[in-house]
Parts: structure tokens; sequence; C-alpha cells
């Protein structure tokens, strides 16, 4: 269903849905935006070309989730998360592909998370597809877009003074309730918007054999090069919305058992019990991290695990480039494999 | 406040020469006082400091022997610099500094180390219960050996 | 500024007589913002060498990361310059395996700060001596150097390497030191309450990435307390516990070892103001041990040269 949504209208709409969820949206915290609840009053929707500074992936995994209370004498019980209804409203294409990716991992056939399906079941997602291109962003190189709308409950193209949404779901469809429906005029108009922010959007590099190439690579000098100016810091991980590793700690004085967030950029993320490290230094865990997004994540669900939100390209403190890396990823030697 | 404010009590094993007082800090603290023995003050670790006062800890007491007096000969002095450092540096967050308290205790003296925690304690309770910076569960009581 | 010209030829000469085995500086990195720190071994690489204000970070970070007995030629600022200082009178590196090639630094530019001022998609920085020619989607424009500085390179003290090997350009004048004890005393004059506020605020946006730890030349611990698993010092996860021990600790370790460079600050992906706490240990230092991290190669910081003359210090 396609409907309009007059720009005034938006603020009186997020009030009304606070009365059956939890509203989330980003809202300016210090000098950069952060997914936010939805407060009684003093709604400010904002509209910056680029997106929030923690990926939503934090709405649906926590920075730090208590697992497991356990007492001191062996007894324990598992964590019980209130999680009401919720819309998470405002989120980018972008971001919202990669909580799709990330269900891959948590919501498998076999084992799936029970937080992250609970979350995921309870939560609405609205996404506000980009009709401005971002700065760092290269969404469409890895093969989605500024208007991608995989796995998303609502969508919204900004037309000026109104947006048109459309809903992909039921439950979408019945928080839109009430609105106009769109006529065909304006439907091919926002098409239009979406296509030019398709074609706005430049081609970082090709992604062309680019598995093969780093496969085939894994001991070339290459890495050496990518990794020099590496601090070795999670900046890269920790913002990008489709890393999801976790360690798991037991907080004794709290007696607790917590997962955290963990970074692939860190010494201690591979060091075994022994003191043995199989990656090393830099060089390797760099190579990781380029490879797990446009390598093995292609090997497991055959998807690059990049949506191309730029936020390690912005935010890195060494001014690394993952688009300048993988562009010279495009000179390695290879060979077509014929296995598949 | 009713309730007597918690102490954390780092003292170094050297500093009391009389087994009386000795004694009475290994058995006969009252139980708002929690006590850390260490080899020497030289021994505390800032960050011992801060997991106390984290915990919960009203006030923080470290009794180390005098200058030149010191076992280890200036492990009173290392520590002294650093956790003074350290108290005015949690002051500049918001822990109160009167709350860490330094005494040197002088082996000939007797029962100063009762007259120093009575006169601490009184301190305390003029400040109040420790707002700022308890971010962290408290030991149980019980538990001090586990 | 300093003739990026001469920079080169210096390197490359360094390079070429085999005086050292790598320069350490920056080179134009894929966005204007954001130059990258780069390793030049021949004296073609050079080539690429830049200098400009946006260089944010400090280079002595990587001295730790080269193999100690490498000779290392660096371009260094006076930040910089202070934290060699600061490294080998901790013997991480021996000043005779260094060449640096100092440059008087007008300070660095915050690139948040620009974004803030001129918006996104940032093309162009050119930089004069009092303005900042930047062109953004949205246009030109023309801005004050000093409203775009880094808040740290606003209370610098010593732009000027105070050790360098060769200086390139003119010293410029020694700023006003009282600007950082005025910060922390403005600070101070908060109440207990306000100043916690403030602390608690900062720190609870922490995500624990450590780009701070990382990026400061005197963190090169191999084992951080953090990452210590028997005993664990502090909380491990984004909890205020956690969170809050690793920014008092952090700032504490800098104690007489922190150069007010604000690199912490500038790789802080949370926007986490962090020198107001180092800025205060530095103050103290000041105060009471006269002291001043980095303006020599010899002195030991406060913590390391315990004295018994202490005692008429400590004796109430």
């Amino acid at each position: 269903m396609n409907f309009i949504l007059e720009k005034q209208a938006l603020p009186d709409l997020l009030q009304t849905w606070r009365a059956n969820f939890d509203v989330y949206l980003p809202q300016n915290l210090e000098r950069f935006t952060h997914f936010m609840p939805l407060a009684a009053e003093g709604v400010t929707v904002i509209n910056e070309p680029h997106n929030t500074r923690i990926p939503p992936k934090a709405l649906f995994l926590p920075m730090t989730e208590t697992l497991v209370k356990f007492t001191r004498f062996g007894g324990y019980e598992n964590a019980k998360h209130e999680i009401e209804p919720r819309i998470v409203f405002a989120l980018r294409p972008c971001d919202a592909q990669a909580v799709q990716l990330l269900d891959t991992s948590f919501l498998q056939v076999k084992y799936s998370d029970p937080f992250w399906l609970e979350r995921r079941e309870k939560t609405i997602t609205v996404a506000l597809g980009c009709h401005e291109p971002c700065d760092n962003g290269f969404c469409t190189t890895v093969g989605y877009g500024p208007f991608n709308k995989a796995d998303l409950d609502a969508m919204l193209t900004d037309l000026g003074d109104f947006y048109l949404v459309e809903t992909f779901s039921e439950a979408a469809e019945t928080c839109f309730n009430g609105f106009a429906n769109a006529s065909e005029t304006i439907c091919v108009q926002a098409l239009e918007v979406q296509q030019r922010a398709h074609d706005q959007m430049p081609v970082a590099f090709e992604t062309e054999n680019l598995k093969e190439k780093l496969e085939q690579n894994f001991s070339s000098n290459y890495w050496d090069k990518v990794s020099l100016s590496c601090l070795g810091c999670g900046v890269c991980t920790f913002l990008c919305p489709t890393c999801f590793c976790f360690d798991i700690v037991d907080e004794t004085q709290r007696r607790e058992r917590v997962r955290n967030w963990d970074s692939c950029m860190f010494r201690t993320y591979s060091l075994e019990a022994s003191g043995h490290n199989p990656r090393p230094s830099r060089v390797e865990r760099t190579r990781q991290r380029l490879s797990h997004k446009y390598v093995y994540w292609l090997d497991q669900v055959n998807q690059i695990g990049c949506t191309g939100c730029g936020r390690c390209v912005r935010y890195c403190p060494v001014g690394l480039d993952i688009r300048s890396m993988l562009r010279q990823a495009q000179s390695l030697p290879f060979e077509v494999s014929h296995a598949s | 406040m009713a309730e007597k404010p918690g102490i954390a009590l780092f003292q170094c094993q050297w500093c009391l020469f009389s087994p009386a007082d000795q004694d009475w800090v290994d058995n006969h603290l009252p139980s708002n006082i929690y006590l850390t023995k260490t080899p020497c003050t030289g021994r505390i670790n800032p960050l011992y400091v801060l997991n106390a006062i984290q915990g919960g800890a009203d006030g923080v007491m470290i009794s180390g022997c005098l200058p030149e007096q010191c076992h280890f000969v200036t492990g009173n002095i290392t520590a002294r610099r650093q956790l003074e450092e350290f108290n005015d540096f949690l002051n500049h967050i918001g822990y109160e500094k009167q709350r860490v308290r330094f005494v040197w205790l002088d082996l000939q003296d007797r029962c100063m180390i009762q007259k120093e925690l009575a006169a601490f304690e009184k301190e305390l309770k003029c400040l109040g219960k420790a707002a700022n910076l308890v971010t962290r569960m408290k030991v149980a009581e019980g538990e001090q050996n586990a | 500024m300093p003739d990026i010209e001469v920079i080169k030829a210096e390197a490359k000469r360094l390079l070429s007589e085999g005086m050292v085995e790598v320069v350490l500086a920056f080179k134009a990195g894929e966005t204007p913002l954001h130059p990258q720190p780069a390793f030049f071994r021949t004296p073609d690489d050079v080539d690429e060498l830049v200098y400009s204000s946006l260089n944010q970070n400090n280079l002595a970070t990587y001295l730790t990361r080269l193999p100690k007995e490498s000779k290392v030629g660096m371009v260094v600022r006076g930040c910089e310059n202070r934290s060699v200082n600061a490294l080998v009178v901790e013997k991480q590196k021996s000043r005779d395996n260094l060449y640096l090639i100092g440059v008087p630094c007008e300070g660095i530019l915050d690139w948040r700060k620009i974004v803030a001022k001129v918006g996104e998609a940032v093309k162009s920085v050119n930089e004069s001596e009092q303005e900042v020619m930047v062109e953004s989607r949205s246009g030109y424009y023309l801005v004050e150097r000093k409203e775009l500085l880094h808040d740290s390179c606003m209370r610098c003290s010593h732009p000027n390497p105070v050790s360098a090997d060769i200086l390139i350009g003119e010293p410029l004048a020694e700023s006003d030191s009282n600007l950082a004890r005025e910060a922390v005393e403005e600070f101070e004059a908060l109440s207990v309450k306000e100043r916690y506020a403030w602390f608690r605020k900062e720190a609870e946006r922490c995500i624990r990435c450590y780009a701070c730890r990382e990026a400061c030349p005197m963190c090169y611990c191999t084992e951080c307390f953090v990452d210590h698993i028997e005993p664990r010092w502090t909380e491990s996860g984004a909890t205020p516990a956690g969170m809050q021990a690793w920014h008092i600790v952090r700032a504490f370790h800098q104690t007489g070892r922190c150069t007010s460079c604000g690199a912490c600050e500038r790789a802080c992906p949370m926007d986490i103001k962090m020198t107001y706490l180092t800025e205060k240990l530095n103050h103290d230092m000041k105060e009471k041990y006269n002291f001043e991290t980095g303006l020599d190669a010899q002195t030991k910081p406060p913590f390391a040269t315990v004295t018994l003359d202490d005692k008429n210090r400590f004796m109430v």
C-alpha cells in the first residue's frame, strides 16, 4: 500500500504511535544523531544526509546485555528483558539491510538467539530512503542502494512537503491507517527520485571477482600495505552495522554473565588461553575484517557482508578507507575458479 | 545519617607495631569498616581505591608508616605521591577530597588507628553518603574471603 | 606554513643517504579531511608526502610499533616532539635512532568542526595563516582558522618542536601557558555535583573501542589493564562502572606523561571530551613538581622520581 504523509503531520503521528509502541528515532546527542526513545514532547525529526553514529544494530544487539544471573552457590536463572513492541523510525536502508544480514547469523534454523528473535519480532522498521547521497557511503557499489527495500515494514521517500509511504507488511499498514492513498503520478514521481538518488551514488570500486582476488592472495604483502597505518582500535567494527562479534564474560562481582560487543581488531579477540595468538598483528586482523565482509559472508550466505554505510570510512581515526583498500585489491592476481 | 558510613581501610602490614592494635584491626573491626591488608602502601594500586569507591565506600583510609620508616625504604612515599594525586583527580571529577584520608602511623603510637578511624567516621557522617562514582555492586557481607 | 618542498627534500635526503630506514609523515587520504599517516621507505615514496593542519594523529604513537632498533625519521610538530621525548625518557626508543624534522605547528583543524560549519561532502580545504577556505557540497566557505582549531590546540603553549634535528619554517611565538590552567580552574569552580554530572555524561557515551588508547603515543603497554583477565580490574562491558573506570584510569596512567596533544579526543568516534581530565593532571604536575612532559629527553616524570625529600611535603 502507498500512502501520503504530510511532513507537518509527522510529529503527531509519532506521538500517536507512542500510545502502543516504544518509538525510536534519531535524535541529537551532543553533536551527532543517535537512536533514542521518543519523549512525550519536543519531537525533532532530523533529516541529515547521513546516518546515525551508532548503527541501529545496537537496538537489537545491545553493547552490553545480561544473559544469565547466577548466585554464589551454583544457582542461576536466565535474564529476562522486558521488550515492548516498538517502531524504529527513520533508519536508513543500508542499516535496515544490515539487520537483515545479521538475521542470517542470529536466526539460524537450528540455533536462534532468543533475545535477538524477540527484539526482531516486536519491532516494526520504518526506513527513510536517502534522496540525497551521503558523503562516504557506497551502497550501490555493494549491490544495495539508497532505496533498498530488503526486509522493511515501510519505506519513506522524501518528496518535498510530504513523504510517500510504501508499506510492505500488515503491521506497518495499520500504523499508517487513515492516511490518504497515493495517486499513480506521485508513485511515479517517487520512483524518479529513487532512481536519481541511485544514480547519484558513485561507484567506489568494482566487486567483480573481488572475492577470488582476496581469497587467493591470503598471504600477499597487499595486506601489509593496507594495514600499515591501522591503529588497531575498534572504531570500524563497533560502528559497523553488520559486525556482530561478541564476547561472553562472567562479571563475578555483579553475579551476571554478560555479552559485550567485541572486535576482531583487538589483540585479545583471538588470543588463546595458551598465550598463542593466531592473528598476532594488525595485518592478520585487517585481513580478517575485510575477508569476513567480502569473502566469508559470500561463502556462507552469498551476500556481501557490507552495506556501504560509510561509517568505517568516516570515523577511522587515521583515515583508512575500505574503498581505497578494495580498489587496490583490484590489481591483485587471481584465477577464475570453476568450482561454482 | 542513621547508618554508619562504610569505610575501606587499606592498611600496610608493617605500620601497626603494637600487637594489640593489630589484633583489633584484624579481629575486632566494626562491621562498617572493610579491611584490605597490603604488604606496603606502595602496593596499593589506585585501582584498588577506585574499586572501593565504585563499590560504594563512603570513605577510603590508607594507613602507612611514617616517611623514612618504610619497610621497603620508599614504598610509602611513592604511594603517597600517586595516591595523593589520584585523590585530587577524583575530586576533579566529583568524589569529594575529604573522603580519602592518609594516616602515617608511628611505630611507637598506641591506639592511634582507632582514634583516626573514629575521627574519619565523624567527618564522613557530616559529608553524608557518597553518591558520585558509585556504580558497582557491593560485595555482599560475609563474602569477604570468597 | 612550512614549505612542503623543503620537508620533502629533507626526507629524501635522509632516505637516500641511508640515515634512516623509514620516514614517518602523512600522505593524502581518500577524502580531503583525513590525511593518512604513512611510512616512507624509499626516496620515490616521498613524493606523496603532505603536510597540512588536518594531520590529526600524533605520529609518535607508531614509534613503539616499529622495531626498537630501527632508525626512524619523523616529521614532528610541537606536541609530537614532546611525546618523542617522553618515550625516550621511558627508554622506548633511543634518541640516537631518531631524526626529527621539526615543523612549527599552527594548530590542528578539527574535521568535525569543519563539517559542522560547512556541511557534508567537503571537496577541498585550503589554508593560510589566518583563514581556511573550504569547499563543500553547498559552496565555498572562508572560515577563520581559530574557529576550526581543535580544543587542545587552542590551549597549546608550545607549538614549536623543542628538540628537532632540523627546524623547517620560522618558529612561532610561544603562546600563553595560562590558557590550560584557566580551563582547569574553570572546571574546578563547578560544584562537585556538576563536575560529576559532566564526567558521567561524557563517559556514558563510550563504546569502549579504545581508539583513545591506540591513538595515544604513551599507551604502549603490551597488555592494557582493561584487557587483563586475572584479576579483572574493571567491568568489561559498556556499563557505567566499566566506562567510568576506563576513563579515570586511562587518564590517570598519563600523569606526568601526557603532552596535551589531544590525539585521544580527535580519535574518539563518539566525540567524548577527554582533555579536561589529562589537563588537570598536567596542571597538578606543573604546580606540585614544576614538571612539564617532554620538554627535554632526560627529566623523569614525577611518579618515577620519588625521593625521601618528599617527607616534608606530606607531613602535616
